[in-house]
Protein backbone atom coordinates (compact mmCIF):
# COMPACT_ATOMS: atom_id res chain seq x y z
CA UNK A 1 0.00 0.00 0.00
CA UNK A 2 2.65 2.59 1.23
CA UNK A 3 4.22 2.02 -2.48
CA UNK A 4 1.10 3.13 -3.99
CA UNK A 5 0.14 6.18 -2.02
CA UNK A 6 3.60 8.14 -3.73
CA UNK A 7 1.84 6.87 -6.86
CA UNK A 8 -1.26 8.41 -6.08
CA UNK A 9 -0.13 11.21 -5.11
CA UNK A 10 2.25 11.66 -8.20
CA UNK A 11 -0.90 11.07 -10.09
CA UNK A 12 -3.63 13.45 -8.17
CA UNK A 13 -1.32 16.54 -8.74
CA UNK A 14 -1.11 16.88 -12.48
CA UNK A 15 -4.98 14.93 -12.49
CA UNK A 16 -6.08 18.08 -10.94
CA UNK A 17 -3.45 20.37 -13.02
CA UNK A 18 -5.45 18.82 -15.58
CA UNK A 19 -8.78 19.33 -14.82
CA UNK A 20 -7.64 22.87 -13.42
CA UNK A 21 -6.92 23.34 -17.06
CA UNK A 22 -10.00 21.55 -18.46
CA UNK A 23 -11.81 24.34 -16.29
CA UNK A 24 -10.06 26.60 -17.61
CA UNK A 25 -10.10 26.11 -20.93
CA UNK A 26 -14.00 25.81 -20.34
CA UNK A 27 -13.83 29.36 -18.91
CA UNK A 28 -11.97 31.44 -20.99
CA UNK A 29 -12.25 30.07 -24.63
CA UNK A 30 -15.82 31.54 -24.58
CA UNK A 31 -14.97 34.79 -26.94
CA UNK A 32 -13.44 33.64 -30.03
CA UNK A 33 -16.76 31.51 -31.69
CA UNK A 34 -15.72 30.79 -35.49
CA UNK A 35 -18.66 32.85 -36.91
CA UNK A 36 -21.02 31.20 -38.69
CA UNK A 37 -20.67 31.50 -42.80
CA UNK A 38 -23.31 34.31 -44.46
CA UNK A 39 -26.21 32.37 -45.68
CA UNK A 40 -25.24 33.43 -49.92
CA UNK A 41 -26.62 36.35 -51.08
CA UNK A 42 -30.07 35.75 -53.61
CA UNK A 43 -28.50 35.61 -56.82
CA UNK A 44 -29.18 38.76 -59.04
CA UNK A 45 -31.70 38.48 -61.67
CA UNK A 46 -31.15 39.94 -65.10
CA UNK A 47 -33.83 41.69 -67.10
CA UNK A 48 -35.02 39.62 -70.00
CA UNK A 49 -36.79 39.81 -72.82
CA UNK A 50 -40.10 38.06 -74.30
CA UNK A 51 -41.11 37.36 -77.75
CA UNK A 52 -44.28 37.26 -79.36
CA UNK A 53 -46.28 35.33 -81.97
CA UNK A 54 -47.10 36.24 -84.86
CA UNK A 55 -49.36 39.75 -85.48
CA UNK A 56 -50.09 38.77 -81.92
CA UNK A 57 -49.35 40.92 -78.72
CA UNK A 58 -50.58 37.71 -75.88
CA UNK A 59 -48.06 36.49 -73.78
CA UNK A 60 -46.96 33.18 -74.23
CA UNK A 61 -46.40 30.88 -71.47
CA UNK A 62 -42.07 31.25 -71.44
CA UNK A 63 -42.91 34.74 -71.43
CA UNK A 64 -44.82 34.70 -68.34
CA UNK A 65 -42.09 33.39 -66.84
CA UNK A 66 -39.77 35.63 -67.81
CA UNK A 67 -41.73 38.53 -66.85
CA UNK A 68 -42.08 37.38 -62.85
CA UNK A 69 -37.98 37.18 -63.39
CA UNK A 70 -38.48 40.79 -64.30
CA UNK A 71 -40.80 41.52 -61.76
CA UNK A 72 -38.05 39.94 -58.94
CA UNK A 73 -35.68 42.17 -60.80
CA UNK A 74 -37.80 45.33 -59.42
CA UNK A 75 -37.86 44.21 -56.15
CA UNK A 76 -34.38 43.36 -55.67
CA UNK A 77 -34.06 47.15 -57.15
CA UNK A 78 -36.47 49.40 -55.31
CA UNK A 79 -35.10 51.97 -56.97
CA UNK A 80 -34.87 51.01 -60.41
CA UNK A 81 -37.65 51.82 -63.53
CA UNK A 82 -37.99 50.12 -66.70
CA UNK A 83 -38.44 51.21 -69.79
CA UNK A 84 -40.38 48.70 -71.92
CA UNK A 85 -40.00 48.85 -75.65
CA UNK A 86 -42.99 46.98 -78.47
CA UNK A 87 -40.81 45.84 -81.13
CA UNK A 88 -42.58 43.98 -84.30
CA UNK A 89 -41.05 42.16 -87.28
CA UNK A 90 -40.72 43.90 -90.88
CA UNK A 91 -43.46 42.57 -92.41
CA UNK A 92 -46.71 44.01 -92.65
CA UNK A 93 -46.94 47.52 -92.38
CA UNK A 94 -45.38 50.15 -90.74
CA UNK A 95 -47.96 52.30 -89.30
CA UNK A 96 -49.91 48.92 -88.02
CA UNK A 97 -46.67 47.22 -86.79
CA UNK A 98 -46.12 50.91 -84.95
CA UNK A 99 -50.14 50.32 -82.97
CA UNK A 100 -48.98 46.39 -82.37
CA UNK A 101 -45.56 47.05 -81.16
CA UNK A 102 -47.56 49.53 -78.33
CA UNK A 103 -49.93 46.30 -77.54
CA UNK A 104 -46.97 44.62 -76.91
CA UNK A 105 -45.01 46.96 -74.43
CA UNK A 106 -48.72 47.16 -72.88
CA UNK A 107 -49.11 43.66 -72.45
CA UNK A 108 -45.79 43.09 -70.65
CA UNK A 109 -46.33 45.93 -68.82
CA UNK A 110 -50.31 44.85 -67.54
CA UNK A 111 -48.91 41.36 -66.39
CA UNK A 112 -46.70 42.97 -63.91
CA UNK A 113 -48.48 45.50 -62.57
CA UNK A 114 -51.04 42.53 -62.03
CA UNK A 115 -48.56 40.56 -60.39
CA UNK A 116 -47.66 43.21 -57.87
CA UNK A 117 -45.62 46.04 -59.93
CA UNK A 118 -45.62 49.45 -59.55
CA UNK A 119 -46.99 50.71 -62.94
CA UNK A 120 -45.31 53.68 -61.87
CA UNK A 121 -41.80 52.58 -62.26
CA UNK A 122 -42.26 51.13 -65.72
CA UNK A 123 -42.60 53.71 -69.11
CA UNK A 124 -43.66 51.65 -72.44
CA UNK A 125 -42.48 52.89 -75.76
CA UNK A 126 -43.78 51.43 -79.24
CA UNK A 127 -40.80 51.26 -82.25
CA UNK A 128 -42.96 49.21 -84.31
CA UNK A 129 -40.43 47.84 -87.51
CA UNK A 130 -37.89 51.00 -86.83
CA UNK A 131 -35.44 49.11 -84.15
CA UNK A 132 -35.51 45.60 -85.27
CA UNK A 133 -32.75 43.63 -83.42
CA UNK A 134 -32.26 41.12 -86.18
CA UNK A 135 -31.20 42.08 -89.82
CA UNK A 136 -32.13 38.67 -91.63
CA UNK A 137 -35.13 38.59 -93.59
CA UNK A 138 -36.21 35.21 -92.62
CA UNK A 139 -38.34 33.53 -89.50
CA UNK A 140 -35.03 33.13 -87.59
CA UNK A 141 -35.02 37.05 -87.53
CA UNK A 142 -38.43 37.54 -87.68
CA UNK A 143 -38.80 35.63 -84.45
CA UNK A 144 -36.23 37.91 -82.76
CA UNK A 145 -38.06 41.02 -83.55
CA UNK A 146 -41.55 39.98 -82.29
CA UNK A 147 -40.42 41.22 -79.00
CA UNK A 148 -40.68 43.50 -75.11
CA UNK A 149 -37.59 44.41 -74.73
CA UNK A 150 -36.77 45.72 -71.23
CA UNK A 151 -34.33 48.04 -70.39
CA UNK A 152 -33.58 48.93 -66.58
CA UNK A 153 -32.11 51.97 -65.02
CA UNK A 154 -30.77 53.05 -61.51
CA UNK A 155 -30.81 50.24 -58.62
CA UNK B 1 -50.11 57.20 -134.75
CA UNK B 2 -53.47 56.65 -134.15
CA UNK B 3 -56.34 59.19 -135.23
CA UNK B 4 -58.83 60.06 -133.59
CA UNK B 5 -62.64 61.07 -135.56
CA UNK B 6 -63.78 64.07 -134.18
CA UNK B 7 -67.00 62.31 -132.68
CA UNK B 8 -64.19 61.71 -129.95
CA UNK B 9 -64.30 65.13 -128.92
CA UNK B 10 -66.75 67.31 -127.30
CA UNK B 11 -66.22 70.45 -127.71
CA UNK B 12 -68.15 72.39 -124.68
CA UNK B 13 -68.48 76.40 -124.75
CA UNK B 14 -67.19 78.12 -121.89
CA UNK B 15 -66.11 81.80 -120.73
CA UNK B 16 -62.85 81.37 -120.20
CA UNK B 17 -62.25 84.46 -117.73
CA UNK B 18 -64.13 82.93 -115.08
CA UNK B 19 -62.20 79.47 -115.35
CA UNK B 20 -58.70 80.06 -115.26
CA UNK B 21 -57.86 80.58 -111.61
CA UNK B 22 -54.45 80.85 -111.84
CA UNK B 23 -52.57 79.56 -108.64
CA UNK B 24 -49.26 80.58 -108.87
CA UNK B 25 -48.60 84.55 -108.54
CA UNK B 26 -48.11 84.75 -112.42
CA UNK B 27 -49.87 87.39 -113.85
CA UNK B 28 -51.60 85.98 -116.96
CA UNK B 29 -53.74 87.25 -119.51
CA UNK B 30 -55.97 84.95 -121.56
CA UNK B 31 -58.11 84.93 -124.51
CA UNK B 32 -60.54 82.40 -126.37
CA UNK B 33 -63.44 80.77 -126.15
CA UNK B 34 -63.43 77.04 -126.29
CA UNK B 35 -62.57 74.32 -123.81
CA UNK B 36 -62.85 70.64 -125.45
CA UNK B 37 -63.48 67.91 -123.17
CA UNK B 38 -62.57 64.60 -123.97
CA UNK B 39 -64.79 61.94 -123.76
CA UNK B 40 -63.95 59.40 -120.57
CA UNK B 41 -61.83 56.68 -121.10
CA UNK B 42 -60.45 57.85 -124.95
CA UNK B 43 -56.64 57.23 -125.56
CA UNK B 44 -54.11 59.68 -125.37
CA UNK B 45 -54.33 63.33 -126.52
CA UNK B 46 -52.10 63.57 -129.74
CA UNK B 47 -50.47 66.95 -129.79
CA UNK B 48 -47.82 68.53 -131.50
CA UNK B 49 -45.77 70.50 -129.33
CA UNK B 50 -43.75 73.14 -131.00
CA UNK B 51 -40.56 75.09 -129.97
CA UNK B 52 -41.02 77.89 -128.58
CA UNK B 53 -39.81 80.76 -130.85
CA UNK B 54 -37.46 83.52 -129.22
CA UNK B 55 -35.62 86.60 -130.12
CA UNK B 56 -31.82 86.86 -128.38
CA UNK B 57 -29.64 84.25 -127.13
CA UNK B 58 -31.18 84.64 -123.71
CA UNK B 59 -34.69 84.38 -124.49
CA UNK B 60 -33.30 81.38 -126.95
CA UNK B 61 -31.99 79.78 -123.75
CA UNK B 62 -35.12 80.30 -121.62
CA UNK B 63 -37.12 78.80 -124.35
CA UNK B 64 -34.94 75.54 -124.32
CA UNK B 65 -35.57 75.68 -120.59
CA UNK B 66 -39.32 76.27 -121.22
CA UNK B 67 -39.75 73.55 -123.99
CA UNK B 68 -38.11 70.93 -121.64
CA UNK B 69 -40.24 71.49 -118.51
CA UNK B 70 -43.80 71.60 -120.75
CA UNK B 71 -42.76 68.41 -122.47
CA UNK B 72 -41.88 66.80 -119.21
CA UNK B 73 -44.64 68.15 -117.70
CA UNK B 74 -47.50 66.96 -120.33
CA UNK B 75 -45.18 63.87 -120.52
CA UNK B 76 -45.56 62.96 -116.42
CA UNK B 77 -49.52 63.39 -116.92
CA UNK B 78 -49.13 60.27 -119.29
CA UNK B 79 -52.38 61.92 -121.03
CA UNK B 80 -50.35 63.06 -124.00
CA UNK B 81 -49.22 61.16 -127.43
CA UNK B 82 -46.22 64.08 -128.28
CA UNK B 83 -45.82 64.47 -131.31
CA UNK B 84 -43.26 66.03 -133.08
CA UNK B 85 -43.77 69.20 -135.41
CA UNK B 86 -43.64 68.13 -138.74
CA UNK B 87 -40.77 69.74 -140.71
CA UNK B 88 -43.25 72.23 -143.18
CA UNK B 89 -45.38 72.92 -140.24
CA UNK B 90 -45.13 77.04 -141.22
CA UNK B 91 -47.14 77.23 -144.24
CA UNK B 92 -44.42 79.30 -146.04
CA UNK B 93 -41.12 78.20 -144.10
CA UNK B 94 -41.29 81.40 -141.52
CA UNK B 95 -44.31 82.90 -140.82
CA UNK B 96 -46.58 82.37 -138.35
CA UNK B 97 -49.12 80.62 -139.95
CA UNK B 98 -49.46 77.23 -139.05
CA UNK B 99 -49.79 74.37 -141.68
CA UNK B 100 -52.87 72.87 -140.05
CA UNK B 101 -52.69 70.44 -142.97
CA UNK B 102 -49.49 69.06 -142.24
CA UNK B 103 -50.45 69.00 -138.30
CA UNK B 104 -53.41 67.01 -139.69
CA UNK B 105 -51.08 64.17 -141.33
CA UNK B 106 -48.92 63.51 -138.40
CA UNK B 107 -52.21 62.67 -136.84
CA UNK B 108 -52.36 65.57 -133.75
CA UNK B 109 -55.44 66.23 -132.54
CA UNK B 110 -54.01 69.82 -131.28
CA UNK B 111 -51.38 71.98 -131.61
CA UNK B 112 -49.74 73.92 -128.79
CA UNK B 113 -46.93 76.71 -129.33
CA UNK B 114 -45.93 79.79 -128.44
CA UNK B 115 -43.14 82.79 -128.08
CA UNK B 116 -40.94 83.91 -125.13
CA UNK B 117 -39.34 87.16 -124.72
CA UNK B 118 -38.76 89.64 -122.25
CA UNK B 119 -40.41 92.68 -121.29
CA UNK B 120 -40.11 95.63 -118.41
CA UNK B 121 -37.43 93.11 -117.24
CA UNK B 122 -39.84 90.35 -116.95
CA UNK B 123 -39.86 86.63 -119.08
CA UNK B 124 -43.07 86.45 -121.09
CA UNK B 125 -44.38 83.38 -122.20
CA UNK B 126 -47.72 83.81 -125.03
CA UNK B 127 -49.02 80.62 -125.42
CA UNK B 128 -51.63 79.48 -128.23
CA UNK B 129 -53.52 75.97 -128.25
CA UNK B 130 -55.04 74.85 -131.55
CA UNK B 131 -57.55 72.08 -132.35
CA UNK B 132 -55.76 71.46 -135.22
CA UNK B 133 -59.12 69.57 -137.71
CA UNK B 134 -60.96 72.65 -137.11
CA UNK B 135 -58.04 75.20 -137.11
CA UNK B 136 -59.67 76.94 -134.17
CA UNK B 137 -57.76 78.94 -131.48
CA UNK B 138 -58.99 76.81 -128.31
CA UNK B 139 -56.76 78.96 -125.78
CA UNK B 140 -54.54 82.30 -125.77
CA UNK B 141 -52.90 83.00 -123.01
CA UNK B 142 -49.35 85.07 -121.60
CA UNK B 143 -47.88 84.26 -118.71
CA UNK B 144 -45.04 86.43 -116.60
CA UNK B 145 -42.58 86.12 -114.28
CA UNK B 146 -38.97 86.35 -113.13
CA UNK B 147 -36.31 84.50 -114.60
CA UNK B 148 -36.47 81.89 -111.93
CA UNK B 149 -39.74 81.00 -112.57
CA UNK B 150 -40.00 79.56 -115.81
CA UNK B 151 -40.37 76.39 -113.98
CA UNK B 152 -43.61 77.27 -112.73
CA UNK B 153 -44.27 79.40 -115.67
CA UNK B 154 -44.27 76.39 -118.00
CA UNK B 155 -46.28 74.19 -115.44
CA UNK B 156 -48.93 77.00 -115.28
CA UNK B 157 -49.35 76.33 -119.03
CA UNK B 158 -49.67 72.17 -118.46
CA UNK B 159 -52.10 72.70 -115.93
CA UNK B 160 -54.04 74.97 -118.34
CA UNK B 161 -53.81 73.28 -121.35
CA UNK B 162 -55.14 70.17 -119.46
CA UNK B 163 -57.78 71.37 -117.81
CA UNK B 164 -58.58 72.82 -121.45
CA UNK B 165 -58.52 69.31 -123.04
CA UNK B 166 -59.63 67.29 -119.67
CA UNK B 167 -61.76 69.71 -118.05
CA UNK B 168 -60.07 68.87 -114.60
CA UNK B 169 -57.68 70.67 -112.27
CA UNK B 170 -54.63 69.60 -112.30
CA UNK B 171 -51.35 68.81 -109.98
CA UNK B 172 -49.00 70.93 -111.12
CA UNK B 173 -48.10 72.99 -108.06
CA UNK B 174 -49.05 70.38 -105.80
CA UNK B 175 -46.19 68.78 -103.26
CA UNK B 176 -45.09 65.10 -102.15
CA UNK B 177 -44.04 64.66 -98.37
CA UNK B 178 -42.24 61.45 -97.97
CA UNK B 179 -39.72 59.87 -95.08
CA UNK B 180 -36.22 59.21 -96.47
CA UNK B 181 -32.87 57.62 -94.68
CA UNK B 182 -30.65 59.42 -97.18
CA UNK B 183 -28.84 61.07 -93.56
CA UNK B 184 -28.46 57.67 -91.65
CA UNK B 185 -32.16 58.82 -89.68
CA UNK B 186 -35.36 59.08 -90.59
CA UNK B 187 -36.24 62.67 -91.53
CA UNK B 188 -39.03 64.53 -93.34
CA UNK B 189 -38.54 65.15 -96.79
CA UNK B 190 -40.57 66.75 -99.66
CA UNK B 191 -40.49 67.42 -103.38
CA UNK B 192 -42.88 68.83 -106.16
CA UNK B 193 -45.05 66.33 -108.01
CA UNK B 194 -42.68 65.07 -110.60
CA UNK B 195 -40.51 64.28 -107.84
CA UNK B 196 -38.13 67.75 -108.63
CA UNK B 197 -36.77 69.96 -105.78
CA UNK B 198 -36.33 67.81 -102.96
CA UNK B 199 -36.11 69.49 -99.82
CA UNK B 200 -35.43 68.50 -96.52
CA UNK B 201 -38.38 69.35 -93.54
CA UNK B 202 -36.61 68.35 -90.50
CA UNK B 203 -33.23 67.73 -89.40
CA UNK B 204 -34.23 65.90 -85.45
CA UNK B 205 -31.73 63.00 -86.10
CA UNK B 206 -34.62 60.66 -84.70
CA UNK B 207 -37.41 58.94 -86.29
CA UNK B 208 -39.78 60.94 -87.67
CA UNK B 209 -42.48 59.37 -89.50
CA UNK B 210 -46.00 59.70 -91.44
CA UNK B 211 -45.73 63.03 -92.93
CA UNK B 212 -49.00 64.84 -94.38
CA UNK B 213 -49.22 68.13 -95.26
CA UNK B 214 -53.27 69.98 -94.66
CA UNK B 215 -55.22 70.96 -97.33
CA UNK B 216 -54.29 74.36 -97.25
CA UNK B 217 -50.55 73.33 -97.45
CA UNK B 218 -50.20 75.67 -94.38
CA UNK B 219 -49.53 72.76 -91.80
CA UNK B 220 -47.26 69.66 -91.87
CA UNK B 221 -48.66 67.07 -89.38
CA UNK B 222 -45.97 63.96 -88.87
CA UNK B 223 -44.60 61.94 -86.25
CA UNK B 224 -41.65 61.66 -84.55
CA UNK B 225 -39.77 60.67 -81.82
CA UNK B 226 -37.82 63.90 -80.71
CA UNK B 227 -39.45 63.51 -77.06
CA UNK B 228 -38.70 59.42 -76.77
CA UNK B 229 -42.01 58.22 -78.01
CA UNK B 230 -43.71 58.58 -80.89
CA UNK B 231 -46.02 62.02 -80.52
CA UNK B 232 -47.52 63.43 -83.18
CA UNK B 233 -46.52 67.27 -84.47
CA UNK B 234 -48.26 69.73 -86.24
CA UNK B 235 -46.11 71.97 -87.96
CA UNK B 236 -46.99 75.71 -89.24
CA UNK B 237 -45.07 75.99 -92.46
CA UNK B 238 -45.67 80.04 -92.58
CA UNK B 239 -44.33 80.91 -88.99
CA UNK B 240 -42.30 77.46 -88.25
CA UNK B 241 -44.15 76.71 -84.95
CA UNK B 242 -44.58 73.48 -83.87
CA UNK B 243 -47.85 72.37 -81.44
CA UNK B 244 -47.98 68.73 -79.84
CA UNK B 245 -50.02 65.98 -78.78
CA UNK B 246 -49.33 66.10 -74.70
CA UNK B 247 -50.09 63.13 -74.07
CA UNK B 248 -49.31 59.74 -73.06
CA UNK B 249 -49.13 56.72 -75.01
CA UNK B 250 -48.19 56.40 -78.75
CA UNK B 251 -49.42 59.34 -81.81
CA UNK B 252 -49.84 56.90 -84.65
CA UNK B 253 -50.21 57.68 -89.09
CA UNK B 254 -52.27 61.33 -88.93
CA UNK B 255 -54.74 62.41 -91.74
CA UNK B 256 -56.39 65.35 -91.96
CA UNK B 257 -60.25 65.75 -91.87
CA UNK B 258 -60.13 69.90 -93.33
CA UNK B 259 -57.89 72.03 -93.47
CA UNK B 260 -58.46 72.73 -89.27
CA UNK B 261 -58.32 69.10 -87.63
CA UNK B 262 -56.27 66.22 -88.49
CA UNK B 263 -57.20 62.88 -86.94
CA UNK B 264 -54.59 60.23 -85.36
CA UNK B 265 -54.64 57.24 -82.96
CA UNK B 266 -53.58 58.04 -79.55
CA UNK B 267 -54.02 55.48 -76.57
CA UNK B 268 -53.41 57.96 -73.41
CA UNK B 269 -57.11 56.36 -72.84
CA UNK B 270 -55.78 53.04 -72.75
CA UNK B 271 -56.78 51.07 -75.81
CA UNK B 272 -55.84 53.15 -79.11
CA UNK B 273 -58.60 54.78 -80.97
CA UNK B 274 -58.58 57.64 -83.37
CA UNK B 275 -59.17 61.00 -82.17
CA UNK B 276 -59.51 64.42 -83.96
CA UNK B 277 -56.84 66.88 -83.17
CA UNK B 278 -57.08 70.99 -83.81
CA UNK B 279 -53.91 72.78 -85.63
CA UNK B 280 -52.73 73.51 -81.63
CA UNK B 281 -52.81 70.00 -80.42
CA UNK B 282 -55.69 70.13 -78.25
CA UNK B 283 -58.15 67.11 -78.96
CA UNK B 284 -61.63 67.97 -80.42
CA UNK B 285 -62.95 64.82 -80.26
CA UNK B 286 -63.07 60.73 -79.81
CA UNK B 287 -64.01 59.10 -83.02
CA UNK B 288 -63.42 55.58 -82.55
CA UNK B 289 -64.67 53.01 -79.79
CA UNK B 290 -63.39 49.67 -80.15
CA UNK B 291 -61.19 47.34 -78.76
CA UNK B 292 -57.71 46.59 -80.57
CA UNK B 293 -56.19 48.86 -82.85
CA UNK B 294 -57.74 51.44 -84.84
CA UNK B 295 -55.27 53.68 -87.12
CA UNK B 296 -54.58 55.01 -90.17
CA UNK B 297 -57.53 57.77 -90.89
CA UNK B 298 -58.40 59.05 -93.91
CA UNK B 299 -61.46 61.13 -95.07
CA UNK B 300 -64.15 61.21 -97.87
CA UNK B 301 -63.72 64.85 -99.55
CA UNK B 302 -66.23 66.59 -97.71
CA UNK B 303 -64.89 64.73 -94.14
CA UNK B 304 -68.01 63.31 -93.61
CA UNK B 305 -66.58 59.68 -93.39
CA UNK B 306 -63.55 58.42 -92.81
CA UNK B 307 -61.52 54.91 -93.83
CA UNK B 308 -59.34 53.64 -91.03
CA UNK B 309 -57.90 50.19 -90.59
CA UNK B 310 -58.82 48.47 -87.58
CA UNK B 311 -58.21 45.13 -85.80
CA UNK B 312 -61.24 44.42 -83.83
CA UNK B 313 -62.07 41.33 -86.03
CA UNK B 314 -59.01 39.85 -85.71
CA UNK B 315 -56.50 40.56 -88.53
CA UNK B 316 -56.62 44.20 -89.76
CA UNK B 317 -59.21 45.59 -92.03
CA UNK B 318 -60.62 48.89 -93.52
CA UNK B 319 -63.43 50.29 -92.43
CA UNK B 320 -65.68 52.97 -93.16
CA UNK B 321 -66.95 55.21 -90.52
CA UNK B 322 -70.25 58.15 -90.50
CA UNK B 323 -68.23 60.83 -88.63
CA UNK B 324 -71.13 62.39 -87.22
CA UNK B 325 -73.54 59.40 -86.68
CA UNK B 326 -70.48 56.87 -85.57
CA UNK B 327 -72.02 54.14 -88.01
CA UNK B 328 -69.26 51.60 -89.01
CA UNK B 329 -68.91 49.41 -91.77
CA UNK B 330 -66.24 46.77 -92.91
CA UNK B 331 -65.11 47.95 -96.25
CA UNK B 332 -62.40 45.01 -97.33
CA UNK B 333 -63.45 41.40 -97.18
CA UNK B 334 -61.05 40.00 -99.56
CA UNK B 335 -57.37 39.61 -98.07
CA UNK B 336 -56.20 38.77 -94.63
CA UNK B 337 -54.15 42.14 -93.75
CA UNK B 338 -55.69 44.98 -95.71
CA UNK B 339 -54.11 48.60 -94.14
CA UNK B 340 -52.97 51.75 -95.29
CA UNK B 341 -56.22 53.42 -96.56
CA UNK B 342 -55.96 56.44 -98.62
CA UNK B 343 -58.87 58.53 -100.04
CA UNK B 344 -59.24 59.67 -103.37
CA UNK B 345 -59.60 63.33 -103.62
CA UNK B 346 -61.53 63.00 -106.72
CA UNK B 347 -64.65 60.99 -105.35
CA UNK B 348 -65.80 57.69 -103.94
CA UNK B 349 -62.68 55.51 -104.87
CA UNK B 350 -60.27 54.26 -101.31
CA UNK B 351 -56.65 53.08 -101.94
CA UNK B 352 -55.03 50.46 -99.94
CA UNK B 353 -52.71 47.63 -99.65
CA UNK B 354 -52.92 44.13 -98.98
CA UNK B 355 -50.01 41.91 -97.69
CA UNK B 356 -50.76 38.50 -99.49
CA UNK B 357 -50.08 35.06 -99.34
CA UNK B 358 -47.40 34.78 -101.59
CA UNK B 359 -45.78 37.62 -99.46
CA UNK B 360 -46.00 40.75 -101.81
CA UNK B 361 -47.89 43.69 -100.47
CA UNK B 362 -50.15 45.20 -103.21
CA UNK B 363 -51.52 48.11 -103.76
CA UNK B 364 -55.59 47.72 -104.49
CA UNK B 365 -58.47 50.50 -104.86
CA UNK B 366 -61.77 49.95 -103.96
CA UNK B 367 -64.97 51.91 -104.05
CA UNK B 368 -66.68 52.74 -100.85
CA UNK B 369 -69.59 51.17 -101.18
CA UNK B 370 -67.26 48.01 -101.50
CA UNK B 371 -67.78 47.75 -105.36
CA UNK B 372 -65.31 47.77 -107.83
CA UNK B 373 -62.54 46.24 -105.88
CA UNK B 374 -58.82 46.33 -108.35
CA UNK B 375 -55.57 45.33 -108.17
CA UNK B 376 -52.88 47.50 -109.20
CA UNK B 377 -49.77 46.15 -108.35
CA UNK B 378 -48.53 42.53 -109.03
CA UNK B 379 -45.88 40.73 -109.30
CA UNK B 380 -43.05 43.72 -108.00
CA UNK B 381 -42.52 42.68 -104.53
CA UNK B 382 -43.91 45.06 -101.63
CA UNK B 383 -46.28 48.25 -102.58
CA UNK B 384 -47.22 50.40 -99.62
CA UNK B 385 -48.40 53.57 -98.91
CA UNK B 386 -50.52 54.61 -101.81
CA UNK B 387 -51.75 58.58 -101.75
CA UNK B 388 -53.58 60.31 -104.70
CA UNK B 389 -52.43 62.99 -106.51
CA UNK B 390 -54.68 66.03 -105.83
CA UNK B 391 -56.52 65.80 -109.07
CA UNK B 392 -57.06 61.48 -108.35
CA UNK B 393 -55.41 60.55 -111.48
CA UNK B 394 -52.10 59.19 -110.11
CA UNK B 395 -51.03 57.63 -107.16
CA UNK B 396 -47.63 57.91 -105.45
CA UNK B 397 -46.35 55.27 -103.51
CA UNK B 398 -43.52 53.46 -101.92
CA UNK B 399 -41.68 50.00 -103.18
CA UNK B 400 -38.42 47.84 -103.11
CA UNK B 401 -39.08 46.13 -106.59
CA UNK B 402 -35.70 47.39 -107.67
CA UNK B 403 -34.08 46.48 -104.10
CA UNK B 404 -34.31 49.54 -101.00
CA UNK B 405 -37.87 51.33 -101.00
CA UNK B 406 -38.13 53.92 -103.30
CA UNK B 407 -40.68 55.85 -103.77
CA UNK B 408 -43.00 55.36 -107.16
CA UNK B 409 -46.06 56.84 -109.31
CA UNK B 410 -48.74 55.17 -111.70
CA UNK B 411 -51.83 55.93 -113.25
CA UNK B 412 -55.29 55.47 -111.01
CA UNK B 413 -55.98 52.59 -113.09
CA UNK B 414 -52.07 51.35 -112.50
CA UNK B 415 -51.12 52.17 -115.56
CA UNK B 416 -47.55 53.35 -116.48
CA UNK B 417 -45.41 52.34 -112.90
CA UNK B 418 -42.69 54.30 -113.40
CA UNK B 419 -39.45 55.65 -110.21
CA UNK B 420 -40.34 59.01 -109.41
CA UNK B 421 -37.43 60.60 -108.12
CA UNK B 422 -33.41 59.76 -107.88
CA UNK B 423 -32.40 60.39 -103.82
CA UNK B 424 -29.97 58.38 -102.09
CA UNK B 425 -31.22 55.96 -99.02
CA UNK B 426 -34.83 54.64 -98.91
CA UNK B 427 -38.01 56.40 -99.21
CA UNK B 428 -41.23 55.76 -97.88
CA UNK B 429 -44.44 57.12 -96.46
CA UNK B 430 -45.09 59.57 -98.93
CA UNK B 431 -48.54 61.32 -99.12
CA UNK B 432 -49.44 63.79 -101.57
CA UNK B 433 -51.17 67.10 -101.36
CA UNK B 434 -54.25 67.85 -101.76
CA UNK B 435 -53.48 71.42 -103.10
CA UNK B 436 -52.59 71.76 -106.35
Amino acid sequence: MRSVKPLLRSIFIPGLLLLGACCCEKDVVVAPVVPPPPPPPPPQVELGDIFFDYDKSELRAEAVQQLQKNFDWMNQNPGGTLIIEGHCDERGTNEYNMALGERRANAAKDYMVNIGADAGKMQTVSYGEERPFALGHDEAAWQQNRRAHFVGQGQ
Amino acid sequence: MTRFPRAFIAVMVFLLSGIFLNPLTLRAVEQGEYIAIRKQGAGKIAIVLDRLSAKGSKEAGWAGNVDSVIKDGLAFSDLFSILSPPSNIRTDGKSKDINFGALSSVGSEFYAGGRISKKSGNVNLDMEVYDTYGTKLLMKKSYTGTEGDLRSMGHAFCADLIELLTGKKSYFGSKIVFVSSKSGHKEIYQCDFDGQGVQQLTNFRSISLTPVLSPDGRYLAYTSYTSGRPTLYIKNLADNTIASVVKNGVSVDPGWRNASEVATTLSFEGDQEIYLVRADGSITKRITNSRGIDVSPTFSPDGSRMAFVSSRNGLPQIFIQNVQSGAVKRLTFSGRYNTQPSWSPDGDKIAYTTWEKSGEINIFVINADGSGLKRLTSGARENESPSWSPDGSMIVFASNRQGGKRLYVMGSNGQNQRRLLQVDGEQMQPSWSLFR
